[in-house]
Protein backbone atom coordinates (compact mmCIF):
# COMPACT_ATOMS: atom_id res chain seq x y z
CA UNK A 1 0.00 0.00 0.00
CA UNK A 2 2.33 3.09 1.39
CA UNK A 3 4.90 1.54 -0.76
CA UNK A 4 2.93 2.37 -4.04
CA UNK A 5 1.48 -1.01 -5.23
CA UNK A 6 -1.38 -1.76 -5.83
CA UNK A 7 -2.01 -5.15 -3.56
CA UNK A 8 -5.22 -5.08 -1.31
CA UNK A 9 -6.97 -1.55 -2.13
CA UNK A 10 -10.52 -3.20 -2.23
CA UNK A 11 -9.90 -4.64 1.33
CA UNK A 12 -8.91 -1.74 2.48
CA UNK A 13 -11.76 0.21 1.15
CA UNK A 14 -14.05 -2.40 2.40
CA UNK A 15 -12.75 -1.93 5.87
CA UNK A 16 -13.28 1.81 5.60
CA UNK A 17 -16.74 1.19 4.07
CA UNK A 18 -17.45 -1.27 7.36
CA UNK A 19 -16.34 1.05 9.98
CA UNK A 20 -18.22 4.25 8.74
CA UNK A 21 -21.72 1.92 9.01
CA UNK A 22 -20.76 0.55 12.44
CA UNK A 23 -19.66 4.50 13.25
CA UNK A 24 -23.21 5.87 12.17
CA UNK A 25 -24.86 3.32 13.19
CA UNK A 26 -23.18 3.68 16.63
CA UNK A 27 -24.75 7.21 16.38
CA UNK A 28 -28.17 5.75 15.65
CA UNK A 29 -28.41 4.55 18.52
CA UNK A 30 -26.76 6.84 20.44
CA UNK A 31 -29.96 9.16 20.11
CA UNK A 32 -32.23 6.50 20.52
CA UNK A 33 -31.83 6.89 23.97
CA UNK A 34 -32.75 10.37 23.91
CA UNK A 35 -36.07 10.69 22.13
CA UNK A 36 -37.83 7.85 24.15
CA UNK A 37 -37.21 9.88 27.05
CA UNK A 38 -38.02 13.36 25.88
CA UNK A 39 -41.00 11.41 24.28
CA UNK A 40 -42.14 9.81 27.76
CA UNK A 41 -41.60 13.12 29.48
CA UNK A 42 -43.64 15.10 26.94
CA UNK A 43 -46.61 12.50 27.58
CA UNK A 44 -46.20 13.36 31.68
CA UNK A 45 -45.80 16.77 31.30
CA UNK A 46 -49.07 17.29 29.31
CA UNK A 47 -52.27 17.65 32.09
CA UNK A 48 -54.31 16.16 30.36
CA UNK A 49 -55.72 14.20 33.26
CA UNK A 50 -55.62 17.49 35.26
CA UNK A 51 -57.82 19.33 32.54
CA UNK A 52 -60.21 16.81 31.97
CA UNK A 53 -60.50 16.32 35.93
CA UNK A 54 -60.90 20.46 36.32
CA UNK A 55 -63.69 20.29 33.36
CA UNK A 56 -65.86 17.66 34.48
CA UNK A 57 -66.01 18.45 38.43
CA UNK A 58 -67.36 21.97 36.97
CA UNK A 59 -69.61 20.30 34.93
CA UNK A 60 -71.11 18.24 37.26
CA UNK A 61 -71.57 20.64 39.67
CA UNK A 62 -72.92 23.67 37.19
CA UNK A 63 -76.65 24.27 37.24
CA UNK A 64 -78.12 24.55 34.18
CA UNK A 65 -77.10 27.88 33.67
CA UNK A 66 -73.76 27.28 34.16
CA UNK A 67 -73.61 29.22 37.36
CA UNK A 68 -71.50 26.68 40.26
CA UNK A 69 -71.59 28.50 43.50
CA UNK A 70 -69.56 30.74 45.08
CA UNK A 71 -67.49 28.65 47.52
CA UNK A 72 -66.88 25.86 45.34
CA UNK A 73 -65.63 28.45 42.83
CA UNK A 74 -62.90 29.26 45.01
CA UNK A 75 -61.68 25.97 45.92
CA UNK A 76 -61.05 25.26 42.79
CA UNK A 77 -59.02 28.47 42.23
CA UNK A 78 -57.43 28.95 45.40
CA UNK A 79 -56.52 24.95 45.94
CA UNK A 80 -55.78 24.31 42.25
CA UNK A 81 -52.87 27.26 42.76
CA UNK A 82 -51.33 26.07 45.67
CA UNK A 83 -51.45 22.32 45.31
CA UNK A 84 -51.03 21.68 41.46
CA UNK A 85 -49.25 25.04 40.18
CA UNK A 86 -52.03 25.87 37.93
CA UNK A 87 -54.10 29.15 37.19
CA UNK A 88 -57.43 28.25 36.77
CA UNK A 89 -60.73 30.86 36.18
CA UNK A 90 -64.36 30.26 35.25
CA UNK A 91 -66.59 33.13 34.12
CA UNK A 92 -69.88 33.03 33.13
CA UNK A 93 -71.59 35.65 31.31
CA UNK A 94 -75.25 35.06 32.12
CA UNK A 95 -78.12 36.14 29.87
CA UNK A 96 -80.02 39.01 31.61
CA UNK A 97 -76.59 40.51 33.61
CA UNK A 98 -76.20 42.56 30.69
CA UNK A 99 -72.08 42.17 30.28
CA UNK A 100 -70.71 41.86 27.01
CA UNK A 101 -73.83 41.32 25.62
CA UNK A 102 -77.47 42.60 24.94
CA UNK A 103 -79.79 40.12 27.28
CA UNK A 104 -82.85 41.53 25.26
CA UNK A 105 -81.42 40.56 21.65
CA UNK A 106 -79.00 37.30 23.35
CA UNK A 107 -80.30 34.58 25.24
CA UNK A 108 -77.54 32.73 26.17
CA UNK A 109 -75.15 31.88 28.67
CA UNK A 110 -71.68 32.35 28.14
CA UNK A 111 -69.47 29.38 29.90
CA UNK A 112 -65.61 29.48 30.38
CA UNK A 113 -63.17 27.43 31.44
CA UNK A 114 -60.06 28.74 31.79
CA UNK A 115 -56.58 26.71 32.73
CA UNK A 116 -52.84 27.62 32.45
CA UNK A 117 -49.97 25.50 34.04
CA UNK A 118 -46.93 27.45 32.91
CA UNK A 119 -46.42 24.80 30.21
CA UNK A 120 -50.04 23.89 28.74
CA UNK A 121 -52.95 26.63 28.27
CA UNK A 122 -55.93 25.48 27.55
CA UNK A 123 -59.79 27.17 27.57
CA UNK A 124 -63.19 25.62 26.82
CA UNK A 125 -66.27 27.51 26.02
CA UNK A 126 -69.68 26.37 26.13
CA UNK A 127 -73.06 28.07 25.78
CA UNK A 128 -76.25 27.25 27.24
CA UNK A 129 -79.73 29.11 27.07
CA UNK B 1 13.67 16.01 -2.97
CA UNK B 2 10.33 15.72 -4.11
CA UNK B 3 9.18 11.85 -4.55
CA UNK B 4 5.81 10.07 -4.64
CA UNK B 5 6.30 8.21 -1.84
CA UNK B 6 4.95 9.33 1.75
CA UNK B 7 1.14 10.29 -0.02
CA UNK B 8 -0.48 7.13 1.48
CA UNK B 9 0.79 7.34 4.29
CA UNK B 10 -0.14 10.88 4.36
CA UNK B 11 -3.78 10.05 3.86
CA UNK B 12 -4.14 7.02 5.97
CA UNK B 13 -2.71 9.79 9.06
CA UNK B 14 -4.92 12.15 8.26
CA UNK B 15 -8.04 9.86 8.07
CA UNK B 16 -6.75 8.25 11.78
CA UNK B 17 -6.60 11.96 12.90
CA UNK B 18 -10.37 12.43 11.80
CA UNK B 19 -11.33 9.46 13.17
CA UNK B 20 -9.74 10.44 16.57
CA UNK B 21 -10.55 13.90 16.56
CA UNK B 22 -14.54 12.94 15.67
CA UNK B 23 -14.45 10.06 18.55
CA UNK B 24 -12.93 12.76 21.17
CA UNK B 25 -15.97 15.17 20.00
CA UNK B 26 -18.41 13.23 20.21
CA UNK B 27 -17.72 11.33 23.86
CA UNK B 28 -17.06 15.05 25.24
CA UNK B 29 -20.25 16.45 23.84
CA UNK B 30 -22.48 13.41 24.48
CA UNK B 31 -25.26 14.12 27.07
CA UNK B 32 -25.25 11.63 29.92
CA UNK B 33 -28.38 10.23 30.37
CA UNK B 34 -28.93 8.59 33.88
CA UNK B 35 -32.11 6.98 33.61
CA UNK B 36 -32.56 4.48 30.35
CA UNK B 37 -34.91 5.96 27.73
CA UNK B 38 -38.09 3.47 28.79
CA UNK B 39 -37.79 4.79 32.79
CA UNK B 40 -40.57 7.14 32.53
CA UNK B 41 -42.59 4.46 30.71
CA UNK B 42 -43.77 3.13 33.70
CA UNK B 43 -44.23 6.14 35.45
CA UNK B 44 -47.06 7.17 32.73
CA UNK B 45 -48.05 3.94 32.99
CA UNK B 46 -48.64 4.45 37.36
CA UNK B 47 -50.20 7.67 36.51
CA UNK B 48 -53.02 6.75 34.31
CA UNK B 49 -53.78 3.26 36.54
CA UNK B 50 -53.94 5.32 39.87
CA UNK B 51 -56.08 8.38 37.77
CA UNK B 52 -58.60 5.65 36.53
CA UNK B 53 -58.57 4.09 39.97
CA UNK B 54 -59.57 7.51 41.35
CA UNK B 55 -62.20 7.71 38.93
CA UNK B 56 -63.90 4.41 39.22
CA UNK B 57 -63.84 5.24 43.14
CA UNK B 58 -65.59 8.59 42.25
CA UNK B 59 -68.42 6.81 40.22
CA UNK B 60 -71.50 5.99 42.17
CA UNK B 61 -72.64 2.52 42.36
CA UNK B 62 -75.96 2.73 40.97
CA UNK B 63 -78.81 5.22 40.56
CA UNK B 64 -80.24 5.62 43.26
CA UNK B 65 -76.73 5.99 44.87
CA UNK B 66 -76.07 9.73 44.49
CA UNK B 67 -72.77 9.71 46.45
CA UNK B 68 -69.42 8.07 45.03
CA UNK B 69 -67.54 5.59 47.21
CA UNK B 70 -64.62 8.32 47.43
CA UNK B 71 -67.17 11.35 48.19
CA UNK B 72 -68.65 8.73 51.02
CA UNK B 73 -64.89 8.54 52.25
CA UNK B 74 -64.11 11.83 52.46
CA UNK B 75 -67.22 13.23 54.15
CA UNK B 76 -66.74 10.63 56.34
CA UNK B 77 -62.81 10.51 57.08
CA UNK B 78 -63.40 6.52 56.45
CA UNK B 79 -59.48 6.30 55.69
CA UNK B 80 -60.06 2.14 56.26
CA UNK B 81 -62.47 2.03 53.42
CA UNK B 82 -60.34 3.72 50.85
CA UNK B 83 -57.80 1.53 51.88
CA UNK B 84 -60.28 -1.20 50.77
CA UNK B 85 -61.19 -0.10 47.58
CA UNK B 86 -58.28 1.85 46.25
CA UNK B 87 -55.72 -1.23 47.38
CA UNK B 88 -58.02 -3.47 45.36
CA UNK B 89 -58.51 -1.83 42.43
CA UNK B 90 -54.86 -1.35 42.28
CA UNK B 91 -53.52 -4.03 43.15
CA UNK B 92 -55.54 -7.05 42.16
CA UNK B 93 -54.42 -9.46 39.77
CA UNK B 94 -55.92 -12.47 37.82
CA UNK B 95 -52.57 -14.49 39.09
CA UNK B 96 -51.96 -15.85 42.98
CA UNK B 97 -50.47 -13.36 44.13
CA UNK B 98 -51.14 -9.15 43.95
CA UNK B 99 -49.54 -6.43 42.28
CA UNK B 100 -47.22 -4.44 45.05
CA UNK B 101 -47.95 -0.84 44.36
CA UNK B 102 -47.87 1.37 47.63
CA UNK B 103 -49.76 4.45 48.09
CA UNK B 104 -50.28 7.39 50.62
CA UNK B 105 -53.83 9.55 50.03
CA UNK B 106 -54.82 12.52 51.66
CA UNK B 107 -57.15 15.36 50.67
CA UNK B 108 -56.64 19.51 50.14
CA UNK B 109 -59.36 22.15 50.84
CA UNK B 110 -59.40 25.32 51.32
CA UNK B 111 -59.77 27.48 54.90
CA UNK B 112 -62.41 30.24 54.17
CA UNK B 113 -61.40 32.58 56.25
CA UNK B 114 -58.08 32.99 55.27
CA UNK B 115 -58.21 31.33 51.70
CA UNK B 116 -55.48 29.19 53.08
CA UNK B 117 -55.35 25.33 52.08
CA UNK B 118 -55.47 22.66 54.74
CA UNK B 119 -54.38 18.73 54.51
CA UNK B 120 -56.05 16.02 55.72
CA UNK B 121 -54.83 12.62 55.88
CA UNK B 122 -56.35 9.79 54.42
CA UNK B 123 -54.51 6.49 54.51
CA UNK B 124 -51.31 5.19 53.26
CA UNK B 125 -50.55 1.39 52.85
CA UNK B 126 -46.55 1.74 54.03
CA UNK B 127 -45.15 5.11 55.39
CA UNK B 128 -42.76 7.27 53.25
CA UNK B 129 -39.20 7.48 53.79
CA UNK B 130 -38.11 9.91 50.84
CA UNK B 131 -36.58 7.54 49.12
CA UNK B 132 -39.62 6.59 46.69
CA UNK B 133 -39.80 7.37 43.09
CA UNK B 134 -43.42 8.33 43.34
CA UNK B 135 -45.68 9.80 40.77
CA UNK B 136 -48.79 12.02 42.05
CA UNK B 137 -52.33 11.20 40.87
CA UNK B 138 -55.41 14.00 42.00
CA UNK B 139 -59.05 13.65 41.77
CA UNK B 140 -61.45 16.85 42.46
CA UNK B 141 -64.26 15.66 44.78
CA UNK B 142 -67.69 17.91 45.54
CA UNK B 143 -68.15 17.13 48.79
CA UNK B 144 -70.99 18.07 51.51
CA UNK B 145 -68.93 18.71 55.05
CA UNK B 146 -68.17 21.01 57.35
CA UNK B 147 -64.88 22.10 55.96
CA UNK B 148 -62.49 23.04 58.32
CA UNK B 149 -64.26 20.67 60.81
CA UNK B 150 -64.38 23.80 62.80
CA UNK B 151 -66.93 25.29 60.39
CA UNK B 152 -70.52 26.16 61.23
CA UNK B 153 -72.30 24.49 58.67
CA UNK B 154 -71.73 22.21 56.06
CA UNK B 155 -71.69 23.26 52.72
CA UNK B 156 -70.87 22.11 49.24
CA UNK B 157 -67.11 22.18 48.51
CA UNK B 158 -64.53 21.19 46.11
CA UNK B 159 -61.55 19.06 47.50
CA UNK B 160 -58.86 17.17 45.82
CA UNK B 161 -57.55 14.27 46.72
CA UNK B 162 -53.90 13.71 46.07
CA UNK B 163 -52.46 9.98 46.27
CA UNK B 164 -48.91 9.27 45.74
CA UNK B 165 -48.28 6.01 44.28
CA UNK B 166 -45.01 3.88 43.86
CA UNK B 167 -43.81 0.54 43.04
CA UNK B 168 -42.12 -1.47 46.25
Amino acid sequence: MARLNNDGQWIVLMGFLVSFSFFFLALVINQSTLVGQSTAESVIEFPKNDIRDISQVIKEHADNNGKISDPIHDDIVNVSLKRKGAVINYTLDLAGTGLGHDPLVDKNNYSMIHYNNGVTEYNENWTST
Amino acid sequence: MVTEGGQLYTIEGVAAALIMLTTAYLVVGATAVYTPGDAHISDMQMEILGTDALKMMDTPQNFTDTKSPLRQIVETDDGSKFWLLFNNTLNNKTGAYPDHIHFTANYSYRVPSDNSINSSFLNASRNLTGGEHAVRVTKWVIVTKKLPPSAATAQDRAVLVEVLLWRD
